[in-house]
């Protein structure tokens, strides 16, 4: 008797053990519910991943208006958004997506540019296939194709970017600068104008390291792509190489600013918010930033001036400038989707140009539309778009062909130039290529 | 194993949290060891084995060496002080004085905020121009727009190891005081009628009764400094350049961030290696410096 209630209690406890157990365990995995809505059809959850920054003032479009008139029109499908500021995205992405985490939505850059690029993504298999939606051929092709890997689209840009100078017409006025600079010399002119007021030509976040890249593409565009188109692509196949000549001059003329003091000092205890609002109260008179930051650099600061965009002029006198635009980062949609009929059927509201949804997107895009036929939105960008559409001249951002690292690289070390150590451009040229040389494969 | 008290049944009740430990700790880390040797970039599941290239690597392009120096700088200044002025202050908490219990709860306070808070408040204490210290030496006719503290290659891995020091004194000063306290009182008395004065006390009684205070302090804030992260990410992001790229934030960027998660496997490898070897050593040689009373 005794024995037998022994044996009941060890066969008792295993059980127990063994069901906690497979408990705890499948309470990792997720449960999805579906109900079904009146008209028969299934209850739906989408959930969307991006990066940035809210909205500072009114709506914003992904967090706000995007999840409110998605349910209106389709009243079985609920969009959950979540925006993570660009760092805490690019590290967990890739994770969520490697777990199988991944939400059905998600950020997306163009060719190799950032972590979360479309080659290295659609190369894994995580990246569902777009091609067939019906919008697509209202994209212009550029915007398509850099969204694409092997022909196939992968991916929905904003729009396109383009990398520039704001600068406050007010302070230009006062120093008596009246012609936007368009080369180089009449740029440093300009700044040194402004430096002798007592003013601060420049302001930068460089603490935010990414900063860096804004005025070194802008420069490299001159320097670099405007002589040879296919620099990256001749550096894939190691005929050029990062260290050549003409990487170098971009990397020592944007030095040239550091060292002349036209950026302000301390820029390396500066965060991207403190930068540019330093620039919204008129402490600046300049600041390289792309077209993805208009909201905030057109927020009201301590000052009222007129703000102005111009390219950063890289170039030679008698030479026409060049300008870094881009396709700009955009949606993907995860490939291990459960509900690729609701996705789709989302995209193909969002995208039709007739649709309320895309009225109101265009409205609030901070980017220029990349969809053929939707006139600009900002004024601001005016001159320097005519200018893009009507010379051609213009390179995309350069880490769009480089493995994520190498423009790590190049902010780590340009970074030391900046805090005044004996880093010379020959020497972040170097690293840049080493890393390039060390990730590019196989 | 037959016992009264414990039967061999209840054993069984270990597995759940045995499992859970095995799957989410052990395992994870001898696949640390197994993606050390390849080139695993964290989400492309077909890798392949690249024998030591990972080790060779981190050692050739100088990371390795830039993170363990600032990492040891980073321990170094930060056991020695965080120990020092716990230590003075556990003294001067221990005194009979009025209102004890107020400065003894306002030397915790810090430790109880989470870092990210402690970091992003830090930021601005030391931004130039307009945060605190700045607004301060400003009062005494010093620039303090000069002052960036976080931006200065010199400067940036001593501003944030102050603000970890800052932060832990909290936990050292209890254990000290809690180890003053064992002291008995009359051992102290016996020093007194012998003719020793307050420093003798000190240093002859006090000191050696705390010596296992002390052991657990000098552990918990090598340990501590040896894993340090928090403020190298919150505060400069590891810059400005590699200067407060400490060896687990260097883990963090290679693997999040450049998408290398063999190589950063290999460094990870490197550092489990480097702490068990420098903590067992501290232990070991203070283990053999303890008395009891």
């Amino acid at each position: 008797m005794v024995k037998t209630k022994k044996k009941m209690t060890k066969v008792i406890a295993g059980v127990t053990v063994l069901a906690t157990s497979v408990a705890l365990l499948s309470g990792c995995g997720s449960s999805d519910n579906k109900e079904s809505g009146k008209d028969g059809s299934k209850n739906v959850t989408l959930t969307m991943v991006v990066s940035g920054n809210k909205a500072a003032d009114g709506q914003d479009f992904e967090l706000d208006v995007l999840p409110k008139m998605i349910n209106e029109k389709f009243p079985n499908i609920k969009l959950e958004v979540q925006k993570l500021p660009d760092d805490q995205y690019n590290t967990s992405i890739k994770t969520k997506l490697a777990a199988g985490e991944a939400p059905d939505f998600f950020r997306v850059w163009p060719r190799m540019g950032s972590a979360a690029s479309i080659i290295d993504l659609s190369k894994a298999g995580y990246l569902a296939d777009l091609t067939d939606l019906p919008f697509m051929s209202n994209i212009t092709d550029g915007a398509r194709t850099d969204m694409s890997n092997d022909g196939k689209v992968y991916g929905i840009a904003k729009g396109i970017d383009m990398l520039g100078t704001y600068y406050n017409k007010d302070l230009f006025a006062q120093v008596g600068v009246t012609e936007i600079p368009k080369d180089w010399e009449s740029f440093l002119a300009a700044s040194q104008k402004l430096k002798d007021a007592g003013i601060t030509p420049i302001v930068m976040g460089d603490k935010d390291p990414w900063w860096i890249q804004f005025g070194a593409y802008q420069l490299a565009a001159n320097t670099v792509y405007s002589a040879d188109k296919d620099f990256d692509l001749k550096l894939q196949t190691g005929e050029t190489k990062l260290t050549d000549p003409s990487w170098v001059k971009a990397i020592s003329m944007y030095k040239e600013l550091y060292e002349k003091g036209y950026i302000a000092k301390n820029s390396l205890g500066l965060g991207g918010p403190q930068a540019t609002q330093m620039f919204i109260d008129g402490k600046a008179a300049m600041i390289f930033d792309g077209t993805w930051d208009y909201p905030t650099l057109t927020a009201k600061g301590a000052a009222e001036f007129e703000r102005g965009f111009f390219p950063l002029p890289g170039n030679e006198k008698g030479q026409p400038v060049w300008q870094a635009v881009s396709t700009a980062a955009g949606w993907a949609v995860n490939a291990k989707t459960d509900h690729l009929e609701e996705v789709k059927q989302v995209l193909n509201y969002w995208f039709d140009s007739n649709s309320d949804l895309f009225k109101e997107w265009v409205k609030l895009n901070p980017s220029i539309s990349a969809f053929n036929g939707v006139p600009l939105n900002n004024d601001l960008y005016k001159e320097s778009y005519e200018l893009y559409q009507s010379s051609g001249n213009s390179s995309y951002f350069a880490n769009q062909m480089w493995p994520n690292g190498v423009a790590d690289n190049l902010q780590v070390k340009f970074g030391e130039i900046i805090g005044g150590r004996n880093t010379t451009a020959e020497d972040v040229a170097k690293a840049m290529q080493s890393k390039f040389d060390e990730l590019w494969k196989k | 194993m037959n016992s009264a008290v414990l039967k061999k049944t209840m054993y069984w009740f270990v597995v759940p949290a045995l499992l859970m430990y095995l799957v989410f700790w052990i395992y994870p880390i001898l696949k640390l060891f197994q993606y050390s040797f390849s080139d695993y970039n964290g989400f492309i599941q077909d890798f392949n084995y690249i024998g030591f290239d990972n080790f060779s690597q981190i050692f050739k392009d100088g990371v390795a060496a830039t993170a363990l120096s600032n990492t040891l700088i980073y321990t170094l200044v930060f056991v020695v002080f965080s120990n020092l002025i716990a230590l003075g202050l556990a003294f001067l908490l221990n005194m009979k004085i009025r209102a004890t219990g107020l400065y003894r709860t306002a030397a915790y306070v810090p430790t109880l905020f989470s870092a990210i808070v402690v970091g992003f408040i830090w930021s601005y204490v030391y931004m130039p121009d307009s945060g605190l210290i700045a607004t301060i030496l400003s009062w005494f006719g010093y620039d303090g727009a000069n002052l960036n503290l976080l931006g200065n290659y010199d400067s940036a891995l001593y501003a944030i190891t102050s603000v970890d020091i800052w932060k832990h004194i909290g936990t050292s000063t209890v254990i000290f005081l809690a180890g003053l306290q064992t002291v008995p009182v009359d051992l102290e008395e016996a020093g007194k009628i012998d003719g020793a004065n307050a420093w003798k006390i000190t240093r002859f009684i006090r000191l050696p009764l705390l010596a296992t205070s002390i052991t657990i302090n000098l552990t918990l804030s090598l340990i501590n400094g040896l894993k340090a992260f928090d403020y190298s990410f919150i505060m400069t992001n590891g810059g400005p350049g590699r200067a407060t790229s400490t060896l687990l934030f260097e883990i963090f960027r290679m693997a999040f961030r450049e998408q290398q998660y063999g190589k950063a496997s290999a460094l990870a490898v490197v550092s489990f290696a480097l702490i068990i070897v420098l903590t067992s050593y501290f232990v070991l040689k203070m283990n053999k410096r303890e008395v009891s009373a």
